[in-house]
Order: structure tokens, then sequence, then C-alpha cells
């Protein structure tokens, strides 16, 4: 094993505990801020994860996309709702417990027997490397036109919205008649004095 | 269609505006860094106060006659004037005098009406201390005699705008003897003098 | 195009002359240019914060730092200095955690970002294939740092900063990374290397200054405000509030915030004459001057001069643009927060679109001149 292997290998393991003790924090921690920010920290662990499989455009994109787009939105609406709420115990709160628990074992049964069923061996085809931005760009503009084509208008479609929830504004419903007086200062009104020529020649 | 094109025209033309207004703006801050700098480097140089600079005010204490005008022509009554009446010379004695240059806003109303001229305006402008009650000066620290900043081998003296020549805006390596512009108030007061006899003459003509 | 000089295969070379496997000797080489990046940009900032210091001195009739070190030169460090032995304080109501990370995560993207800034065409840590795309993923990481400390600093000013400094870097990347594409789509690469060799040819006539004047204004304005540079400083207008997310900070927490920003700004700058300015390209192309003299551009003796005023040649751009900067700090006054936000998506954003599909269009139009 040379040098490089082994620093691939030490580095996945470090990643992945990471991964697994920054998402049992996300979902474990009661501080809902702490779970953003580990969130956060999940999402840096997988573009690292994508760096050691030479995948550096797919790492880039998840850093800017998740951790620099979809977390610090995330933060934005914690921070601005920031509501500390003491919560009043639920009578009967076990019958939830167990429903998320047979979920959650449910969903754990399901990815495992899809992971035991999946054959892991690994592709034979050459890594693309640093040609994979243009094999990205062709692949998305040929074979998976229609899906780009369709997140995109999906994105248009959640800015038009956005927009048109943004602009709402406030317009009084009953328009008070009393407000149309205009407001000057209360002065002497002026005197035109005539300038130039003699009043006596009009 | 032509509306919008109009729109866009002068949303191109107000941002060109605005980057013309920038450039200038920036052209002017570019030309302020040719200039040399002003800085006085203070405490070791300092400005030479003009002849009317209102500093610190300097009390006599043995020509006072306790009249207290100072204190009525004071904006808020501030000198504190301590006498008691001597009743065998029929005159005020003064005992004490301060003035808390704390409260002082040194417009010198109290040196100019002061009728024995016990009053007068330093040059003296650093009063810094560290507790605001030793600003209210007595009678004692009111006659030290004002510091100079000629005299100080500490400082170099610099001075001020309208002391120097005329065209040089720096004090710094003025040249020995460098006159200010214009003429000094004697010298316009000698003229006044020699032209005088000759004015008379034509009139007595 | 010449290869340059290439320290790492001399270096390696010799280390395996002298009997060192190469392995070892690639390890041996691998920290010396990380540690010289990071020493650089150090040393960048106190250059930088002087710059800044007497640049504003001069453009206010002033003198500027005088007295610690020739000209003041060492100002800079005598602050590091002072930050550095400062008491490290947490608020007794801030999170502690958060308030401790948080100047790091401004900071550490920041400094990652210099993997891609090229000095030469060898002298740069890494020639990423997706170079310029990594510092616009990394510079997006920054606002977590900073409304990590504004939250932790438990102080409604903290607060505001960091999410107006969140609100300003979100906006302002958009306009930046299109600017940036507009720039990818003409060199036909992400690499910063690769954008800089494509602007060798011509010498001055050849950077991408004049082909994207519009790209150029729209990336310095856009890169202004990610460094939070002042017509852009809305997140730490003490005017309105106080110091923004730094308000709580002190010491060497404080001091990293700095660094950070002057960091930034030397980046930026550095990027700009990547992207525009031609890099570590001569305003004459070398292969005229060296060949005009006679001499071959494979002597090792020109290769060093080369090397270093290529290096002189890329810092020399990028300080000019710092003085920009600085100057229209002087110049500008303070836009408020939705004028931020207007220029950003009202402005910068549909102008930067336009430059993008013009682009587009000239690069189909006229393949020679917009590379092909």
């Amino acid at each position: 094993m040379n040098l490089a292997e082994g620093v691939q290998l030490v580095s996945t393991g470090i990643l992945g505990v990471f991964m697994l003790a920054a998402a049992l924090g996300v979902v474990l921690l009661s501080n809902i801020v702490y779970s953003a920010f580990l969130l956060g920290m999940v999402f840096i662990s997988i573009s690292g994860l994508y760096i050691l499989l030479n995948a550096g455009f797919v790492a880039a994109a998840q850093v800017l996309v998740y951790v620099g787009a979809v977390n610090i939105l995330i933060l934005f609406g914690i921070m601005l709702v920031n509501k500390r709420e003491d919560f009043k115990p639920v009578a009967n709160a076990w019958i939830g417990k167990a429903a998320t628990g047979a979920v959650c074992l449910g969903l754990f049964s399901l990815l495992s027997s899809m992971v035991l069923a999946t054959p892991w061996q690994l592709s034979t085809a050459e890594p693309a490397g640093e040609a994979a931005v243009e094999i990205i760009g062709m692949h998305f503009f040929s074979d998976f036109l229609l899906p780009f084509e369709l997140a995109s208008v999906l994105l248009l479609m959640a800015l038009v919205g956005a927009i048109i929830l943004a602009r709402r504004e406030y317009v009084p419903d009953d328009e008070p008649e009393n407000e149309q007086k205009v407001l000057t200062l209360r002065e002497r009104p002026r005197e035109l004095v005539p300038t130039g020529g003699e009043p006596s020649e009009n | 269609m032509l509306n919008f094109l109009k729109q866009v025209g002068d949303y191109a033309k107000e941002t060109v505006q605005a980057a013309k207004y920038i450039g200038q703006g920036l052209s002017v801050t570019f030309d302020h860094m040719q200039r040399r700098p002003v800085t006085v480097q203070y405490p070791y140089e300092k400005l030479i106060p003009s002849e009317r600079y209102r500093g610190r005010i300097h009390f006599e204490f043995d020509k006072c006659i306790a009249c207290e005008v100072c204190v009525r022509v004071c904006p808020i009554n501030l000198p504190v004037v301590d006498w008691t009446f001597d009743k065998a010379t029929k005159k005020k004695t003064l005992d004490h005098y301060s003035i808390d240059f704390g409260v002082c806003i040194f417009c010198g109303n109290c040196v100019e009406y002061c009728p024995t001229n016990c009053l007068s305006m330093t040059e003296e402008y650093e009063l810094a201390a560290y507790d605001r009650h030793e600003l209210n000066y007595d009678n004692v620290a009111l006659g030290r005699l004002p510091y100079k900043v000629t005299d100080d081998p500490m400082v170099t003296p610099m001075r001020e705008l309208a002391y120097l020549p005329k065209g040089v805006m720096d004090p710094h390596e003025l040249p020995e003897g460098a006159r200010r512009a214009g003429k000094l108030p004697q010298e316009i007061l000698e003229e006044l003098e020699a032209a005088k006899p000759s004015k008379s003459e034509e009139a007595s003509d | 195009m010449s290869s340059g000089i290439d320290l790492q295969r001399s270096f390696i070379e010799i280390l395996v002359s002298l009997g060192v496997p190469p392995g070892v000797a690639k390890v041996v080489w691998m920290p010396l240019p990380m540690a010289l990046i990071l020493i650089a940009a150090t040393v960048s900032i106190f250059i930088a914060v002087w710059l800044e210091r007497k640049i504003s001195a001069a453009a206010q009739q002033r003198i500027g730092p005088e007295y610690v070190g020739p000209l003041g030169a060492l100002q800079a460090t005598a602050d590091g200095v002072k930050l550095i032995f400062k008491e490290d304080i947490n608020p007794a109501q801030a999170d502690p955690i958060l308030f401790t990370l948080g100047p790091a995560i401004v900071v550490i993207p920041v400094f990652v970002s210099y993997l891609v800034v090229p000095f030469g065409q060898n002298m740069v840590i890494t020639d990423l294939g997706v170079g310029i795309f990594l510092w616009i993923a990394l510079s997006s990481v920054t606002p977590i740092g900073l409304l990590m400390s504004g939250y932790s600093s438990n102080n409604k000013y903290s607060l505001l900063g960091g999410l107006r400094a969140t609100a300003q870097s979100i906006s302002y990347e958009i306009p930046l990374a299109l600017a940036v594409l507009a720039i990818v789509m003409m060199s036909n690469s992400l690499s910063t290397v690769e954008i800089v060799n494509k602007q060798a040819e011509y010498g001055i006539l050849s950077w991408n200054i004049w082909r994207q004047p519009v790209g150029f204004l729209l990336f310095w304005i856009a890169a202004l405000a990610e460094c939070e540079r002042l017509p852009f400083d809305l997140p730490e207008a003490e005017e309105e509030i106080v110091a923004g997310y730094q308000t709580e900070y002190g010491g060497m927490k404080f001091g990293l915030f700095y660094v950070g920003s002057y960091v930034n700004l030397v980046l930026s700058a550095m990027l700009v004459s990547v992207l525009y300015l031609g890099g570590w390209s001569f305003p004459i192309p070398v292969e005229t001057i060296v060949g005009g003299l006679g001499l071959s551009e494979t002597t090792p003796w020109l290769q060093v001069i080369l090397a270093a005023l290529g290096i002189m040649m890329t810092l020399l751009k990028a300080y000019l643009l710092v003085f920009i900067a600085v100057l229209l700090r002087w110049t500008v006054p303070r836009v408020r927060i939705d004028q931020l936000l207007d220029l950003g998506w009202k402005f910068l954003l549909p102008v930067a679109l336009v430059n993008l599909l013009l682009t587009a269009a000239l690069k189909l139009a006229f393949p020679i001149a917009f590379g092909g």
C-alpha cells in the first residue's frame, strides 16, 4: 500500500465518522440551530467523499449548492423566526414515539435490503477526472435535457412565487377621505412683486 | 415596445451618469493624494496661536477691585468673587477669585469689561485634566504665567495658515524670517500716520 | 507556450539524485508550497493594511502611520501582536462553541481559496480542473461563519449584522458567478492557469478586460460586496449596528475577522488580475522580449528571472486593484441595505445575464476573437 492509498483510506474513515456523527447530531440535538450547523458539516463531509471519488466538480457543486445555499437558507429561516417555546408534555406521547420508531425501522430495513441487494463491484470505466465538467455538460444537453429543463422551469416557478409573496404590499381596505388635504406650512400668501417695468405703464 | 426601449435607454443613461459621477469622485480623491499632508505632529510640533487667541484666562490678583463686572457680563455668571468689606477703608478687599474652565466658554466678555484690566486671555489651550474639578482654577492657578509654544525646547513651533507667506500652505521647512502675507497691523498704522499730514495739507488747500 | 520554471520537478529530481525515494521526495515537497502560500497570504495582509492606511491618509492629506518601522510599515504587525496578547473574552450569555468556531469558519475558506491562485505556469499549489469554481464554492461557505458568529454573540446588533452579511454575500455571489461564467465560456476551461494562458498570446491586447469590460466591472463590484469593502460594508455599518457580527468579539477572534477581510480583499484582487488582467503575463509578451534579446526561454537563469517577474506582475496588478478599492472607499458613501439589494438583484444580475448571453452570441459569431 503506497502513500496515496493510505491517505485515501484514512480520509475516508475520518470523513465517514464525521458525517455519521454530524448526522446523528442533526437528528438528536434539541437545539435546532446546532442541528442546522451540523447539517452543513454533513454536507461538507459528503463533498469530501466526492473529492476522494475523483469527482471534484460534484464536490464543489455540493458545497456551493447545499452548504452555500440550502443550509444558509435553513439557518436564515431559523434565525429570523428564532422562537423559543417550552413544549408541554403530551398525554399518550408513547403512541407517537412508537409510530415514529416503527416508520424508522421500516425505512431502515428497506434501505438495508437495498444495500444488500445492490451489486457493489467497482465500475471498470476510467474515472473522468478533470474532464467530468464537460461530460456532465454533454449529458445535461443531450439525454438529460428534459429533467434539466423541467428543473429549471420548477426553479423559475419558485422564483416567481417568491417574488409574488415578497411583493405583497399593504393596501388599506377603506381609504380615509379626510387624508386628502394637502399639508402645507402656515404662511402668509406671498404677494407677487412686479419686477422690472413701472406699474404706471400697465 | 417603443416605450419599453425608451425605459431601457433611460435606465442605461442613468447608469452612465452614475458611473460618471463615481469617476468624478474618484478623480477628486486621487487629486487629494498629490497634495501635501497638513498634519502637525502634535506633541512634537505645535501651532503658534494667533495674537487674539482666546485661551485660558490670566488673572492678576493685585489689580482686582472686586467690582464683579466680570460676573455680570459672564453669560453664566461664572467667576466666583469672594470679598469682604473693609469698614476702616470703606473698600472691598478681595479674598478669593476663581473661574471654572470646565464650564467657561472662553467668550472673553469678562476680559473685555474688566475696568482694571486684571483679566486677560492667554494662548494656553492644553487644559486637559484627569478630574473635572481640577479645571476649577483659583486665583493662584489663574495667576500663573502662560506657557509659550515658542519657548518650549521640546516643541517645534509652527505658524498657522494665516501667518504663512503668500501661496505657502505648509508650515514645515519655512525659511528663517519669512514674512506673512499682507501687511502687519503696525505697518498699516505707520502708513496711515505717514498719509495723515499730506491729507491734512490737502484739506487745508 | 513555454512551460516556465517547474520547482516541484526540480526539487524532486534533486532529492532523488541524493538517494531519496521519489515517493518520499514528493511527500517532502508537498507541505512546502502550502506553507509558503500561507506565509505569503499573511504577509499580503500586512502590505494591504499598510497600503490601506497610507492611501487613506494621503487621500485625506494626512501622514498615516509613521513611527512603527520604516514609514510605519510595521504598524499592522504591532496591531497583530496587540490583538494576540489581548484577553480572549467569551460574553456571559454567548454560545461558547459557536462563538469560537465562527471566526475560524470565516477565515479558513478564504485561505483555502489560495489553492487556485496561480503566480506562474507551475507556480500554483494545484492546477485544479474546477479551479475558479472551487473559489466560488468556497466563498459561499463564509456566510455560515458570519451567521454563526452573529447568532452566537447573543446580541441584536450581531444577529442583524450576521443576517445582513449573509444576505449580501448570497445576493452578490450570483452576478459574481455569472461574470466568471462569461470568462470561462471564452477560455473553455475552469482552470485558472488555463484562463491566464488564454490571455497571454498578444500581451496586453489579449487580456480579457478588453473583451469583457462589463464583466470586469460587474466582477469588481460584486467582489467588493463579497469582501464587505466600503461602499458595501453594511454588515459592519457602525452608525447603525455598532460593528455588526464583530460587535462582541475582541482579541484574536476579532483579529481573525480582520485578517479574513484583508486576505479576502487581496484574494479578490488577485483573481480579478487572473481573470481579466492576464495574471502573471506581461503587457508585452515574454516571447517577444526574449526573442528580441536573442535568448532562449529554456535558459535556467532566465527562467528564474521570468518566474520572479511573473510573481511581481501578479502582485502588482493585485495591489493596483487594492489601491482602487481603497480609493473607492474614500470616494463612495455607504449604500443603504435596500439600495444594496436593489443594486444586486435589479441591476447587477440582469446586466450579468445580458453580458453572459452577449458573450455566448459573440463566441458563436466570432469564434476567433472570443475563444471558439
